[in-house]
């Protein structure tokens, strides 16, 4: 099956292959944009947010890490494969440092290419929504390792942005964010994207925050405490983030 | 707890405002065989009335055999009130028997119309009881209603102070909750930190060496996170004198800024005249003090903006003026800026302001703030200017 609104961002200063993709994927069903170098792929950022981005490592100008350490830094949901004739194991490392999900070797095989677009697209969805960006980090790396997307957002107009945007599976909610408090973020999820979970994140204990209480009243799924009992939280993941009946009786398999 | 010899010395203040005199003494004195006979009724009077009030009824809760030793104690308290002998003793005593009430729970008010019922009954059997002269009478009863209005007036203190103590409690359990909770929230963020940085450095399947040493050090920044929480927090609760010396204002305001640097995007004017002359304080404090005002002022520009230091002098003091365009607070924000635990931030214990107060406080100097909601806010620190060399 293809998910229809799924958006692919294509850079590869080689003409011809970034066609030949573009046709690929656009046939299968995905909107796809393409880019010949990293600054003109940099402007597409400010219209587009990509699910997935496939990258040529090496060209003129801006390098396709560099460009992914851009990208991750404004959409950090979005997924990347670097494609590289040159696999060094340094570059591989590097990139997968910097968050790359994929290294892949040129020539390539196309086949396999389209499984792990596939793959990436599929991977549910997350939203960060905290200020402390030492915090985001950790969860990026740790969801990123378990195999969910992660959008971050780290003030409320991040939060709105990202919510308006995409359909999250599941949203985190901090409770103290600058220029809102966690219940504004959680109504505007309520709103805006009602299918998705939301966990709230707090340092107090609820007896000290009796917003809380009413925002589990109001449907939150789950209270996350800091400092996070993560084996519990990845557990509650993995709960929520299951499609929900009516979505996986639609699309069986 | 309560200091015997204090409270004499006010009781006699007490006596010599009502006029209370020796004769005063003797005259009730006089009537304690009269009104022996009467006690009995006065008391069985007092209690039933108690039991026609529930409110006030609901104190006792010993039932029978309380009312019976209550009815005891209050025959005593009686024979002391006609004793002649009104020392220290007796005023302790008093008080003690007001505390008592307090800490039963009983209402002042009960207190009060009881005795007003127990005046009444006194004097009326005193009427029955007297065979001297009406004159006489008449005296007797103003020496004893003297005397009952001071009893009632240490009854009202021991309320009083027991009222305020109970008070203070209260609220310092109050600020207790609330700097532990302030204090759990900042540690526990960074505590989240380290607790999943080292999860993942456990946990995660293939982290790269540059993941493993990026987990490390965010460890490490944290767990500094997490010890600058207890440093504000012990700055705050034990400030030590000040040792007051001359210091050069504009170059402690350039370390300041050195320590506390406001960033890229805030331009920074530091105007100091010639000839301005020194402050006269704890620098090293005052570093602290100056340092939360310039750290306020660039968390309120997260957009950019400009940050005014302006030195000048004014009669005996030095003006240290803190000005920046940020986004200003309200009114309602504004008189609660310097409580502790009060912020407007989503981090931090809100002690910056408060521990800048306390600083420049015990540095003899004064501290005021003026601000506009959207326009900025000004930090005004006055310092008493250090002696010229040479003056007198
Ligand atoms: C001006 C009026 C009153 C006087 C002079 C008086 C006198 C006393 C005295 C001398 C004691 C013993 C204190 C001690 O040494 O522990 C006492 C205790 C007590 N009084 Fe009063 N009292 C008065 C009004 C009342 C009233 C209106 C009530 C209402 C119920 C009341 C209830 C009690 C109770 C429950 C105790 C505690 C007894 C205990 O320790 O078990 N008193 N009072």
């Amino acid at each position: 099956m293809t998910d229809e609104s799924a958006r692919i961002l294509v850079v590869d200063d080689d003409v011809d292959i970034c066609h030949n993709l573009t046709d690929i994927l656009s046939d299968l069903g995905y909107h796809v944009d393409l880019a010949h170098d990293g600054h003109s792929a940099l402007k597409l950022l400010h219209q587009s947010r990509y699910d997935v981005a496939l990258l040529d490592y090496k060209m003129p100008g801006m390098d396709g890490l560099t460009l992914y350490r851009e990208i991750r830094k404004r959409h950090a949901g979005t997924v990347a494969l670097l494609v590289t004739a040159y696999a060094s194991s340094a570059t591989a490392e590097a990139a997968l440092s910097a968050g790359a999900w994929k290294v892949v070797a040129k020539p390539v095989d196309f086949g396999a290419l389209l499984q792990f677009v596939e793959q990436a697209i599929h991977q549910p969805l997350l939203l960060v929504v905290d200020d402390d960006r030492d915090l985001c980090a950790n969860l990026w790396d740790l969801f990123r390792d378990q195999g969910y997307r992660v959008g971050l957002a780290h003030d409320v107009s991040e939060a709105s942005e990202q919510i308006l945007d995409s359909r999250h599976r599941i949203v985190l909610i901090d409770m103290r964010i600058p220029g809102a408090t966690g219940s504004d973020v959680f109504r505007m999820v309520r709103e805006t994207d009602p299918r998705a979970r939301t966990i709230l994140i707090t340092g107090y204990r609820a007896e000290m925050d009796p917003l809380i209480d009413q925002m589990v009243a109001e449907g939150a799924d789950a209270v996350c405490y800091k400092p996070f009992d993560m084996p519990q939280l990845l557990a509650k993941l993995g709960e929520l983030a299951r499609p929900h009946a009516e979505e996986a009786g639609q699309n069986p398999g | 707890m309560i200091d015997a010899g204090g409270l004499y010395e006010r009781y006699k203040e007490l006596q010599s405002y009502v006029g209370w005199t020796e004769e005063d003494a003797r005259r009730v004195a006089a009537t304690a065989t009269l009104l022996e006979p009467y006690l009995y009724a006065l008391i069985e009077d007092f209690y039933a009335e108690i039991e026609r009030h529930p409110n006030a009824r609901k104190v006792i809760t010993g039932g029978a055999e309380q009312i019976a030793r209550l009815k005891g104690t209050l025959t005593q308290w009686i024979r002391d009130l006609l004793s002649g002998a009104y020392d220290t003793t007796y005023v302790t005593r008093r008080w003690k028997v007001g505390l008592r009430h307090v800490e039963i729970g009983l209402e002042q008010v009960y207190t009060n119309v009881a005795l007003s019922r127990l005046r009444t009954g006194l004097v009326q059997s005193l009427h029955e009881s007297w065979r001297g002269a009406g004159r006489d009478l008449k005296e007797t009863v103003r020496s004893l209603d003297k005397l009952l209005d001071l009893d009632l007036a240490i009854i009202e203190d021991a309320y009083q102070a027991e009222y305020a103590a109970r008070l203070q409690r209260t609220e310092r359990l109050a600020t207790l909750g609330q700097v532990a909770g302030g204090v759990a929230h900042e540690l526990r963020n960074p505590l989240n930190v380290v607790k999943t940085s080292v999860y993942y450095l456990v946990n995660a399947r293939n982290p790269t060496d540059d993941k493993k040493t990026e987990h490390l050090r965010r460890i490490e920044r944290n767990v500094e996170l997490a010890d600058g929480v207890i440093t504000a927090l012990s700055n705050f609760a034990r400030l030590p004198l000040p040792e007051m010396r001359p210091i050069d204002l504009e170059s402690m305001m350039r370390e300041v800024l050195e320590l506390n640097p406001p960033g890229d995007r805030i331009e920074v004017v530091l105007n100091s005249p010639p000839g301005l002359p020194g402050g006269l304080g704890d620098a090293s404090q005052l570093r602290i003090a100056l340092g939360n005002l310039v750290r306020n002022a660039r968390d309120a520009m997260t957009q950019g903006g400009r940050l005014e230091i302006s030195l000048r002098s004014e009669a005996d003091r030095v003006v240290i003026e803190v000005a920046d365009s940020g986004t200003g607070m309200d009114e309602a924000e504004l008189v609660r800026i310097m409580e502790p635990l009060y912020t407007t931030k989503t981090r931090g214990l809100g002690l910056g302001l408060a521990i800048t107060r306390s600083i420049i406080d015990k540095n003899q100097g004064t501290i005021q703030v003026e601000s506009q909601s959207g326009r900025g806010s000004t930090f005004t620190v006055r310092l008493f200017a250090a002696p010229v060399e040479g003056d007198q």
